[in-house]
Protein backbone atom coordinates (compact mmCIF):
# COMPACT_ATOMS: atom_id res chain seq x y z
CA UNK A 1 0.00 0.00 0.00
CA UNK A 2 2.99 2.56 0.57
CA UNK A 3 4.45 1.12 -2.56
CA UNK A 4 1.16 2.57 -4.46
CA UNK A 5 0.74 5.86 -2.43
CA UNK A 6 4.17 6.27 -3.16
CA UNK A 7 4.30 5.89 -7.21
CA UNK A 8 4.59 8.43 -9.22
CA UNK A 9 1.71 7.18 -11.50
CA UNK A 10 -0.54 6.60 -8.69
CA UNK A 11 -0.04 10.04 -7.51
CA UNK A 12 -0.35 11.20 -11.09
CA UNK A 13 -4.22 9.37 -11.48
CA UNK A 14 -5.20 11.18 -8.74
CA UNK A 15 -4.05 14.97 -9.96
CA UNK A 16 -5.87 13.80 -13.18
CA UNK A 17 -9.07 12.35 -11.49
CA UNK A 18 -9.18 15.59 -9.23
CA UNK A 19 -8.98 18.26 -12.41
CA UNK A 20 -10.98 16.46 -14.23
CA UNK A 21 -13.89 16.82 -11.06
CA UNK A 22 -12.84 20.30 -11.17
CA UNK A 23 -13.91 20.81 -14.66
CA UNK A 24 -16.36 19.17 -14.44
CA UNK A 25 -17.86 20.98 -11.60
CA UNK A 26 -17.03 24.52 -13.22
CA UNK A 27 -19.53 23.71 -15.59
CA UNK A 28 -22.25 24.26 -12.85
CA UNK A 29 -24.45 27.59 -12.81
CA UNK A 30 -22.23 29.61 -10.44
CA UNK A 31 -19.65 27.58 -9.87
CA UNK A 32 -17.16 29.03 -7.46
CA UNK A 33 -14.01 26.33 -8.80
CA UNK A 34 -12.82 29.20 -11.55
CA UNK A 35 -11.94 31.09 -8.41
CA UNK A 36 -8.90 29.13 -7.95
CA UNK A 37 -7.28 30.31 -10.84
CA UNK A 38 -7.50 33.86 -9.74
CA UNK A 39 -4.10 34.25 -8.41
CA UNK A 40 -2.95 32.67 -11.36
CA UNK A 41 -4.45 35.62 -13.77
CA UNK A 42 -3.02 37.62 -11.24
CA UNK A 43 0.06 37.40 -12.22
CA UNK A 44 0.37 36.16 -15.77
CA UNK A 45 -2.35 38.75 -17.30
CA UNK A 46 0.23 41.60 -16.76
CA UNK A 47 3.20 39.26 -17.91
CA UNK A 48 0.97 38.22 -20.93
CA UNK A 49 0.45 42.53 -21.78
CA UNK A 50 4.01 43.09 -21.68
CA UNK A 51 4.46 40.45 -24.01
CA UNK A 52 1.76 41.34 -26.37
CA UNK A 53 3.06 45.13 -26.04
CA UNK A 54 6.45 43.98 -26.98
CA UNK A 55 5.44 41.86 -30.20
CA UNK A 56 3.22 44.90 -31.47
CA UNK A 57 6.32 47.26 -31.35
CA UNK A 58 8.47 44.90 -32.77
CA UNK A 59 5.57 44.13 -35.52
CA UNK A 60 4.96 48.04 -36.09
CA UNK A 61 8.76 48.91 -36.42
CA UNK A 62 9.16 46.08 -39.02
CA UNK A 63 6.01 46.98 -40.88
CA UNK A 64 7.45 50.92 -40.71
CA UNK A 65 10.68 49.74 -42.46
CA UNK A 66 8.78 47.28 -45.21
CA UNK A 67 5.93 49.67 -45.90
CA UNK A 68 7.86 53.08 -45.59
CA UNK A 69 7.22 53.92 -49.45
CA UNK A 70 3.58 52.72 -49.34
CA UNK A 71 2.67 54.37 -45.96
CA UNK A 72 4.15 57.71 -47.39
CA UNK A 73 1.52 57.29 -50.79
CA UNK A 74 -1.24 56.18 -48.05
CA UNK A 75 -0.66 59.26 -45.97
CA UNK A 76 -0.39 61.97 -48.77
CA UNK A 77 -4.29 60.17 -50.06
CA UNK A 78 -5.48 60.44 -46.32
CA UNK A 79 -4.51 64.00 -46.46
CA UNK A 80 -6.29 64.79 -49.27
CA UNK A 81 -9.25 62.63 -47.89
CA UNK A 82 -9.59 64.10 -44.09
CA UNK A 83 -9.17 67.72 -46.34
CA UNK A 84 -12.47 66.32 -48.41
CA UNK A 85 -13.78 64.92 -45.17
CA UNK A 86 -13.87 67.94 -43.46
CA UNK A 87 -15.89 69.85 -46.07
CA UNK A 88 -18.58 67.46 -46.03
CA UNK A 89 -18.44 67.23 -42.14
CA UNK A 90 -19.02 71.12 -42.24
CA UNK A 91 -22.43 70.28 -44.72
CA UNK A 92 -23.58 67.30 -42.25
CA UNK A 93 -23.36 69.22 -39.27
CA UNK A 94 -26.75 71.18 -40.27
CA UNK A 95 -28.09 68.09 -41.42
CA UNK A 96 -27.70 66.13 -38.12
CA UNK A 97 -29.34 69.05 -36.16
CA UNK A 98 -32.11 68.62 -38.21
CA UNK A 99 -32.37 65.04 -38.02
CA UNK A 100 -32.50 65.28 -34.44
CA UNK A 101 -35.13 67.47 -34.56
CA UNK A 102 -37.14 65.18 -37.23
CA UNK A 103 -36.59 62.52 -34.92
CA UNK A 104 -37.73 63.91 -31.72
CA UNK A 105 -40.68 65.14 -33.62
CA UNK A 106 -41.32 61.55 -35.96
CA UNK A 107 -40.48 59.27 -32.14
CA UNK A 108 -37.71 57.28 -34.76
CA UNK A 109 -36.44 54.93 -32.12
CA UNK A 110 -32.65 54.61 -32.86
CA UNK A 111 -31.45 50.99 -33.47
CA UNK A 112 -29.51 51.00 -30.47
CA UNK A 113 -30.45 54.00 -28.14
CA UNK A 114 -31.34 51.06 -25.75
CA UNK A 115 -27.74 50.29 -25.12
CA UNK A 116 -24.78 51.65 -23.82
CA UNK A 117 -21.51 50.90 -25.40
CA UNK A 118 -18.62 50.03 -24.51
CA UNK A 119 -14.70 49.97 -26.15
CA UNK A 120 -12.47 46.84 -24.62
CA UNK A 121 -9.31 45.38 -26.44
CA UNK A 122 -8.86 42.01 -27.26
CA UNK A 123 -5.96 40.71 -24.79
CA UNK A 124 -5.83 37.25 -26.02
CA UNK A 125 -7.32 35.18 -28.94
CA UNK A 126 -7.30 31.19 -29.07
CA UNK A 127 -5.25 29.26 -28.72
CA UNK A 128 -6.00 25.92 -30.59
CA UNK A 129 -8.85 24.67 -31.77
CA UNK A 130 -10.57 23.62 -28.79
CA UNK A 131 -9.60 26.42 -26.29
CA UNK A 132 -11.08 29.00 -28.16
CA UNK A 133 -12.14 31.65 -26.11
CA UNK A 134 -11.66 34.96 -26.06
CA UNK A 135 -9.94 37.52 -23.02
CA UNK A 136 -11.39 40.86 -23.37
CA UNK A 137 -9.61 44.00 -21.08
CA UNK A 138 -12.99 45.18 -19.19
CA UNK A 139 -15.01 43.81 -16.73
CA UNK A 140 -16.83 44.35 -13.79
CA UNK A 141 -14.81 46.94 -12.60
CA UNK A 142 -15.48 48.89 -16.12
CA UNK A 143 -19.19 48.41 -15.53
CA UNK A 144 -19.87 44.96 -17.32
CA UNK A 145 -21.24 42.74 -14.97
CA UNK A 146 -23.21 40.11 -15.86
CA UNK A 147 -25.59 37.65 -14.38
CA UNK A 148 -26.03 33.99 -14.71
CA UNK A 149 -27.90 33.39 -17.72
CA UNK A 150 -27.02 36.78 -19.22
CA UNK A 151 -24.81 37.63 -22.00
CA UNK A 152 -24.01 40.73 -24.20
CA UNK A 153 -23.65 41.21 -27.37
CA UNK A 154 -19.82 41.82 -29.15
CA UNK A 155 -19.25 44.25 -32.04
CA UNK A 156 -16.46 44.92 -34.28
CA UNK A 157 -15.36 48.70 -35.34
CA UNK A 158 -17.70 48.60 -37.72
CA UNK A 159 -20.78 47.62 -36.12
CA UNK A 160 -20.72 43.53 -37.34
CA UNK A 161 -21.33 40.81 -34.89
CA UNK A 162 -17.93 39.41 -33.84
CA UNK A 163 -19.60 37.12 -30.39
CA UNK A 164 -20.99 37.61 -27.11
CA UNK A 165 -19.62 37.77 -23.68
CA UNK A 166 -20.12 34.63 -21.74
CA UNK A 167 -18.26 35.72 -18.49
CA UNK A 168 -16.75 38.45 -16.78
CA UNK A 169 -14.22 39.05 -13.76
CA UNK A 170 -12.98 41.82 -12.30
CA UNK A 171 -10.86 43.64 -15.28
CA UNK A 172 -11.59 40.97 -17.65
CA UNK A 173 -14.31 39.41 -19.68
CA UNK A 174 -14.61 36.14 -22.12
CA UNK A 175 -15.96 36.61 -25.28
CA UNK A 176 -17.79 33.72 -26.95
CA UNK A 177 -16.68 34.13 -30.97
CA UNK A 178 -19.70 33.25 -33.75
CA UNK A 179 -17.44 30.57 -34.99
CA UNK A 180 -17.98 28.71 -31.99
CA UNK A 181 -19.67 25.38 -31.78
CA UNK A 182 -21.92 26.81 -29.33
CA UNK A 183 -22.70 29.99 -30.50
CA UNK A 184 -26.60 30.62 -31.99
CA UNK A 185 -28.20 33.58 -33.16
CA UNK A 186 -31.15 34.21 -34.95
CA UNK A 187 -30.63 35.91 -37.74
CA UNK A 188 -32.63 37.41 -40.77
CA UNK A 189 -32.66 38.44 -44.81
CA UNK A 190 -31.85 42.12 -44.06
CA UNK A 191 -35.21 43.73 -45.91
CA UNK A 192 -38.29 44.45 -45.14
CA UNK A 193 -40.00 41.08 -43.32
CA UNK A 194 -36.85 39.35 -44.28
CA UNK A 195 -37.25 35.39 -43.52
CA UNK A 196 -35.78 34.57 -40.20
CA UNK A 197 -33.38 31.24 -39.77
CA UNK A 198 -30.77 30.24 -37.15
CA UNK A 199 -27.16 30.77 -37.38
CA UNK A 200 -24.88 28.49 -35.24
CA UNK A 201 -21.20 28.22 -35.19
CA UNK A 202 -20.23 24.36 -36.75
CA UNK A 203 -16.80 22.49 -35.68
CA UNK A 204 -16.48 22.14 -39.49
CA UNK A 205 -16.99 25.00 -41.31
CA UNK A 206 -14.93 26.83 -38.83
CA UNK A 207 -12.03 26.38 -40.32
CA UNK A 208 -13.23 27.95 -43.24
CA UNK A 209 -14.52 30.65 -41.16
CA UNK A 210 -17.80 30.17 -42.09
CA UNK A 211 -21.16 29.54 -39.89
CA UNK A 212 -23.98 27.28 -40.39
CA UNK A 213 -27.47 28.55 -41.03
CA UNK A 214 -30.30 25.95 -40.22
CA UNK A 215 -34.53 26.41 -40.02
CA UNK A 216 -34.76 27.92 -43.25
CA UNK A 217 -37.85 28.09 -44.84
CA UNK A 218 -38.18 26.11 -48.10
CA UNK A 219 -40.70 28.28 -49.49
CA UNK A 220 -38.60 31.13 -49.25
CA UNK A 221 -35.67 31.59 -51.54
CA UNK A 222 -32.08 32.52 -50.18
CA UNK A 223 -29.29 33.59 -52.15
CA UNK A 224 -25.70 33.67 -52.34
CA UNK A 225 -24.43 37.35 -51.64
CA UNK A 226 -27.82 38.12 -49.54
CA UNK A 227 -26.82 40.24 -45.83
CA UNK A 228 -27.57 38.98 -42.76
CA UNK A 229 -28.12 40.81 -39.83
CA UNK A 230 -29.67 39.77 -36.13
CA UNK A 231 -33.23 39.40 -36.03
CA UNK A 232 -34.43 40.34 -32.74
CA UNK A 233 -35.82 36.95 -31.39
CA UNK A 234 -34.73 35.76 -28.28
CA UNK A 235 -33.97 38.93 -26.91
CA UNK A 236 -30.07 38.93 -26.15
CA UNK A 237 -29.19 40.25 -29.51
CA UNK A 238 -31.04 43.72 -31.00
CA UNK A 239 -33.11 43.78 -34.54
CA UNK A 240 -30.21 44.90 -36.93
CA UNK A 241 -26.47 44.21 -36.31
CA UNK A 242 -24.88 42.76 -39.27
CA UNK A 243 -23.47 39.28 -39.24
CA UNK A 244 -22.46 38.33 -42.48
CA UNK A 245 -23.25 37.33 -45.97
CA UNK A 246 -24.83 34.26 -47.71
CA UNK A 247 -22.16 31.70 -48.96
CA UNK A 248 -24.15 29.27 -50.56
CA UNK A 249 -27.41 27.77 -49.99
CA UNK A 250 -28.15 23.83 -49.67
CA UNK A 251 -31.99 22.88 -51.04
CA UNK A 252 -31.03 19.17 -51.48
CA UNK A 253 -33.91 18.21 -48.41
CA UNK A 254 -36.28 20.30 -48.67
CA UNK A 255 -37.46 19.59 -45.32
CA UNK A 256 -33.53 20.54 -43.93
CA UNK A 257 -32.38 23.87 -46.27
CA UNK A 258 -28.92 24.91 -44.82
CA UNK A 259 -26.58 27.63 -46.01
CA UNK A 260 -23.24 28.88 -44.85
CA UNK A 261 -22.55 32.55 -44.22
CA UNK A 262 -19.37 34.13 -44.14
CA UNK A 263 -19.35 36.79 -41.26
CA UNK A 264 -18.35 40.25 -41.93
CA UNK A 265 -15.95 40.19 -38.59
CA UNK A 266 -12.80 38.72 -39.02
CA UNK A 267 -12.05 37.55 -35.41
CA UNK A 268 -8.06 37.09 -36.14
CA UNK A 269 -7.65 40.86 -37.24
CA UNK A 270 -9.54 42.55 -34.33
CA UNK A 271 -7.69 44.34 -31.87
CA UNK A 272 -11.02 46.36 -30.74
CA UNK A 273 -14.47 45.64 -30.04
CA UNK A 274 -17.22 46.97 -28.20
CA UNK A 275 -19.30 45.46 -26.17
CA UNK A 276 -23.11 46.43 -25.59
CA UNK A 277 -24.77 46.36 -22.17
CA UNK A 278 -29.10 47.31 -22.28
CA UNK A 279 -29.87 50.50 -20.20
CA UNK A 280 -31.94 48.57 -17.11
CA UNK A 281 -35.40 50.52 -16.30
CA UNK A 282 -35.31 51.77 -12.93
CA UNK A 283 -38.02 50.65 -10.82
CA UNK A 284 -40.76 52.99 -9.36
CA UNK A 285 -39.18 51.26 -6.45
CA UNK A 286 -35.66 52.10 -7.14
CA UNK A 287 -36.69 55.85 -8.15
CA UNK A 288 -37.91 56.14 -4.91
CA UNK A 289 -34.95 55.12 -3.19
CA UNK A 290 -32.79 57.45 -5.50
CA UNK A 291 -34.59 60.61 -4.65
CA UNK A 292 -34.44 59.73 -0.95
CA UNK B 1 31.24 32.37 2.31
CA UNK B 2 29.26 30.55 0.33
CA UNK B 3 25.41 31.39 0.74
CA UNK B 4 23.96 29.14 -1.79
CA UNK B 5 25.20 25.67 -3.02
CA UNK B 6 25.47 24.53 -6.05
CA UNK B 7 22.34 21.94 -6.30
CA UNK B 8 19.96 24.94 -4.67
CA UNK B 9 21.40 27.33 -7.34
CA UNK B 10 21.15 24.75 -10.22
CA UNK B 11 17.17 24.90 -9.13
CA UNK B 12 16.88 28.46 -9.07
CA UNK B 13 17.91 28.86 -12.67
CA UNK B 14 15.80 25.97 -13.85
CA UNK B 15 12.97 27.28 -11.78
CA UNK B 16 13.68 30.95 -13.25
CA UNK B 17 13.85 29.80 -16.97
CA UNK B 18 11.27 27.11 -17.05
CA UNK B 19 9.09 30.19 -15.67
CA UNK B 20 10.50 32.68 -18.35
CA UNK B 21 9.27 29.68 -21.21
CA UNK B 22 6.32 29.23 -19.83
CA UNK B 23 5.21 32.90 -19.77
CA UNK B 24 6.68 33.87 -22.81
CA UNK B 25 5.39 30.76 -24.90
CA UNK B 26 1.89 31.06 -23.39
CA UNK B 27 1.70 34.86 -24.26
CA UNK B 28 2.81 34.27 -27.52
CA UNK B 29 0.36 31.17 -27.77
CA UNK B 30 -2.57 33.66 -27.31
CA UNK B 31 -1.11 37.07 -28.40
CA UNK B 32 -0.21 36.49 -32.02
CA UNK B 33 -1.94 32.84 -32.72
CA UNK B 34 -2.50 33.90 -36.69
CA UNK B 35 1.18 34.25 -37.03
CA UNK B 36 1.89 30.26 -36.25
CA UNK B 37 -1.22 29.08 -37.88
CA UNK B 38 -2.24 26.64 -40.85
CA UNK B 39 -4.97 25.39 -42.36
CA UNK B 40 -7.02 26.32 -39.53
CA UNK B 41 -4.66 24.75 -36.86
CA UNK B 42 -2.20 26.75 -34.72
CA UNK B 43 1.20 25.60 -33.50
CA UNK B 44 0.41 24.87 -29.87
CA UNK B 45 4.10 26.35 -28.41
CA UNK B 46 2.82 25.37 -25.36
CA UNK B 47 1.70 21.85 -25.27
CA UNK B 48 4.82 21.15 -27.41
CA UNK B 49 7.00 22.53 -24.73
CA UNK B 50 5.88 20.98 -21.96
CA UNK B 51 5.82 17.43 -23.54
CA UNK B 52 9.97 18.14 -24.77
CA UNK B 53 10.06 19.32 -20.83
CA UNK B 54 8.91 16.27 -19.79
CA UNK B 55 11.20 14.06 -22.44
CA UNK B 56 14.34 15.51 -21.41
CA UNK B 57 13.83 16.20 -17.89
CA UNK B 58 11.65 13.55 -16.69
CA UNK B 59 8.73 12.93 -14.89
CA UNK B 60 8.11 15.29 -12.42
CA UNK B 61 9.56 18.35 -14.19
CA UNK B 62 7.07 17.66 -17.48
CA UNK B 63 4.33 16.94 -14.69
CA UNK B 64 5.02 20.19 -13.27
CA UNK B 65 5.36 22.34 -16.24
CA UNK B 66 2.33 20.93 -17.82
CA UNK B 67 0.60 21.71 -14.22
CA UNK B 68 1.27 25.57 -14.37
CA UNK B 69 1.09 25.91 -17.78
CA UNK B 70 -2.48 24.54 -17.77
CA UNK B 71 -3.43 26.68 -15.07
CA UNK B 72 -2.03 29.59 -17.67
CA UNK B 73 -4.07 28.47 -20.57
CA UNK B 74 -6.98 28.01 -18.30
CA UNK B 75 -6.59 32.02 -17.62
CA UNK B 76 -6.04 32.91 -21.37
CA UNK B 77 -8.01 31.00 -23.14
CA UNK B 78 -9.86 27.84 -21.66
CA UNK B 79 -12.52 26.08 -23.83
CA UNK B 80 -16.19 27.05 -23.79
CA UNK B 81 -18.28 23.54 -23.34
CA UNK B 82 -21.83 23.48 -23.38
CA UNK B 83 -23.48 22.62 -20.16
CA UNK B 84 -25.45 19.82 -19.15
CA UNK B 85 -28.57 22.71 -19.02
CA UNK B 86 -27.78 23.45 -22.33
CA UNK B 87 -25.96 26.83 -21.40
CA UNK B 88 -22.61 27.28 -23.12
CA UNK B 89 -19.96 27.65 -20.12
CA UNK B 90 -16.33 28.65 -19.95
CA UNK B 91 -14.32 25.72 -17.92
CA UNK B 92 -11.78 25.45 -15.62
CA UNK B 93 -8.92 22.68 -15.18
CA UNK B 94 -9.61 21.22 -18.88
CA UNK B 95 -5.82 23.18 -19.57
CA UNK B 96 -4.45 21.48 -16.44
CA UNK B 97 -5.62 18.44 -17.35
CA UNK B 98 -4.57 18.47 -20.83
CA UNK B 99 -1.29 19.42 -20.31
CA UNK B 100 -0.34 17.81 -17.28
CA UNK B 101 -1.66 15.06 -19.16
CA UNK B 102 0.71 15.87 -21.58
CA UNK B 103 4.07 16.35 -19.56
CA UNK B 104 3.77 13.31 -17.88
CA UNK B 105 3.30 10.98 -20.96
CA UNK B 106 5.74 13.11 -22.93
CA UNK B 107 8.11 12.50 -19.84
CA UNK B 108 7.09 8.17 -20.10
CA UNK B 109 7.25 7.15 -23.79
CA UNK B 110 10.65 6.15 -25.56
CA UNK B 111 12.50 8.09 -22.90
CA UNK B 112 15.04 5.99 -21.61
CA UNK B 113 15.27 3.12 -23.95
CA UNK B 114 15.74 6.27 -26.59
CA UNK B 115 18.41 7.30 -23.70
CA UNK B 116 15.93 10.99 -23.91
CA UNK B 117 17.96 11.47 -27.82
CA UNK B 118 17.09 14.63 -29.98
CA UNK B 119 15.42 12.57 -32.82
CA UNK B 120 13.11 10.59 -30.63
CA UNK B 121 11.86 13.75 -29.01
CA UNK B 122 10.10 14.96 -31.99
CA UNK B 123 9.17 11.60 -32.05
CA UNK B 124 7.55 12.02 -28.99
CA UNK B 125 5.93 15.54 -29.48
CA UNK B 126 4.34 13.94 -32.82
CA UNK B 127 3.11 10.79 -30.41
CA UNK B 128 1.71 13.27 -27.95
CA UNK B 129 -0.45 15.15 -30.08
CA UNK B 130 -2.04 12.39 -31.80
CA UNK B 131 -2.88 11.22 -27.92
CA UNK B 132 -4.10 14.70 -27.80
CA UNK B 133 -6.37 14.79 -30.96
CA UNK B 134 -7.86 11.12 -30.47
CA UNK B 135 -8.67 12.01 -26.79
CA UNK B 136 -9.77 15.54 -27.44
CA UNK B 137 -12.01 13.82 -30.21
CA UNK B 138 -13.47 11.05 -27.80
CA UNK B 139 -13.92 13.09 -25.15
CA UNK B 140 -16.18 15.66 -27.51
CA UNK B 141 -17.98 12.92 -28.59
CA UNK B 142 -18.73 11.53 -25.25
CA UNK B 143 -19.72 14.80 -23.63
CA UNK B 144 -21.75 15.44 -26.24
CA UNK B 145 -23.78 12.49 -26.23
CA UNK B 146 -23.89 12.86 -22.66
CA UNK B 147 -25.23 16.37 -22.90
CA UNK B 148 -27.55 15.21 -25.13
CA UNK B 149 -26.16 18.23 -28.03
CA UNK B 150 -25.78 17.82 -31.49
CA UNK B 151 -22.10 17.51 -31.71
CA UNK B 152 -20.64 18.81 -35.28
CA UNK B 153 -17.69 17.19 -35.36
CA UNK B 154 -15.43 16.17 -38.31
CA UNK B 155 -15.62 12.98 -39.88
CA UNK B 156 -12.75 11.08 -39.59
CA UNK B 157 -11.60 11.87 -42.68
CA UNK B 158 -12.08 15.36 -42.66
CA UNK B 159 -10.38 15.65 -38.94
CA UNK B 160 -7.37 13.43 -40.59
CA UNK B 161 -6.47 16.00 -42.99
CA UNK B 162 -7.82 18.99 -41.61
CA UNK B 163 -7.16 18.53 -37.75
CA UNK B 164 -4.69 16.12 -37.50
CA UNK B 165 -2.06 16.04 -40.42
CA UNK B 166 -1.85 20.47 -40.09
CA UNK B 167 -1.75 20.00 -36.28
CA UNK B 168 1.23 17.48 -36.41
CA UNK B 169 2.89 19.40 -38.96
CA UNK B 170 3.11 22.97 -37.03
CA UNK B 171 3.88 20.78 -33.47
CA UNK B 172 6.78 19.27 -35.14
CA UNK B 173 8.25 22.31 -36.89
CA UNK B 174 7.24 24.00 -33.25
CA UNK B 175 9.62 21.65 -31.71
CA UNK B 176 12.43 22.37 -33.82
CA UNK B 177 13.37 25.73 -32.60
CA UNK B 178 12.07 24.57 -29.27
CA UNK B 179 14.35 22.44 -28.58
CA UNK B 180 17.32 24.09 -30.01
CA UNK B 181 16.67 26.60 -27.13
CA UNK B 182 15.86 23.80 -24.48
CA UNK B 183 19.95 23.33 -25.82
CA UNK B 184 21.46 26.15 -25.67
CA UNK B 185 19.29 28.15 -22.73
CA UNK B 186 18.68 25.25 -20.08
CA UNK B 187 17.03 24.06 -18.34
CA UNK B 188 17.91 20.46 -20.61
CA UNK B 189 20.70 18.63 -19.43
CA UNK B 190 21.94 16.67 -22.37
CA UNK B 191 24.50 14.54 -20.71
CA UNK B 192 25.10 10.93 -20.92
CA UNK B 193 21.54 9.44 -20.12
CA UNK B 194 22.68 5.81 -20.85
CA UNK B 195 22.75 4.95 -17.06
CA UNK B 196 19.25 6.06 -16.58
CA UNK B 197 18.02 2.74 -18.52
CA UNK B 198 15.54 0.91 -16.27
CA UNK B 199 15.90 -2.35 -15.85
CA UNK B 200 12.93 -4.67 -15.34
CA UNK B 201 13.90 -8.27 -13.60
CA UNK B 202 11.32 -10.65 -14.26
CA UNK B 203 11.92 -14.27 -12.92
CA UNK B 204 15.10 -15.02 -15.03
CA UNK B 205 14.44 -12.70 -17.80
CA UNK B 206 15.70 -8.92 -17.78
CA UNK B 207 13.82 -6.77 -19.71
CA UNK B 208 15.56 -2.73 -20.71
CA UNK B 209 12.35 -0.31 -19.89
CA UNK B 210 10.98 1.81 -22.62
Amino acid sequence: MKKLLKSKWFIALIVLLVLAAGAILSLLPGSPIKNLLKPVQLVSSPAQSLVKKAGDTLSDFWSAITDGIAIREENRALKEQIADLRYRLTQNEEAALRYEELKDALHIKDMFSNYEIYGASILSRESDEWFSTIRLNAGVTDGIALEEGNSYPVLDVEMNLVGRVIETSDKESRVLPLLHEGFAVAGKVNEVNGTTFMIYGDAELKRQGLCLVKDIDPNVLIEPGMEIVTSGDGGLFPEGIPIGVIESVDYSNPLNVTATLRPYSQIGKLEDVFIMIPYVEETAEETAATVV
Amino acid sequence: MKLINVTTKNRIRKIVVYAIYIILLSSLQVSFPERISFLGQTADLVFVFVVLSGYFNGFWDGAVVGFISGMIRDVFSPPAVVGLDGEVRVTAFVGVFTLFAAGIIGASFFTRRMHRNIPFSIVSVIFVTVCYKVAGYILIYGWSNLAGIESSLYEPLTAFVYSFLPQLLLNTLAAIPLIVLLRFLGPVSFRDTKKDDEIIEQGESTWLGI
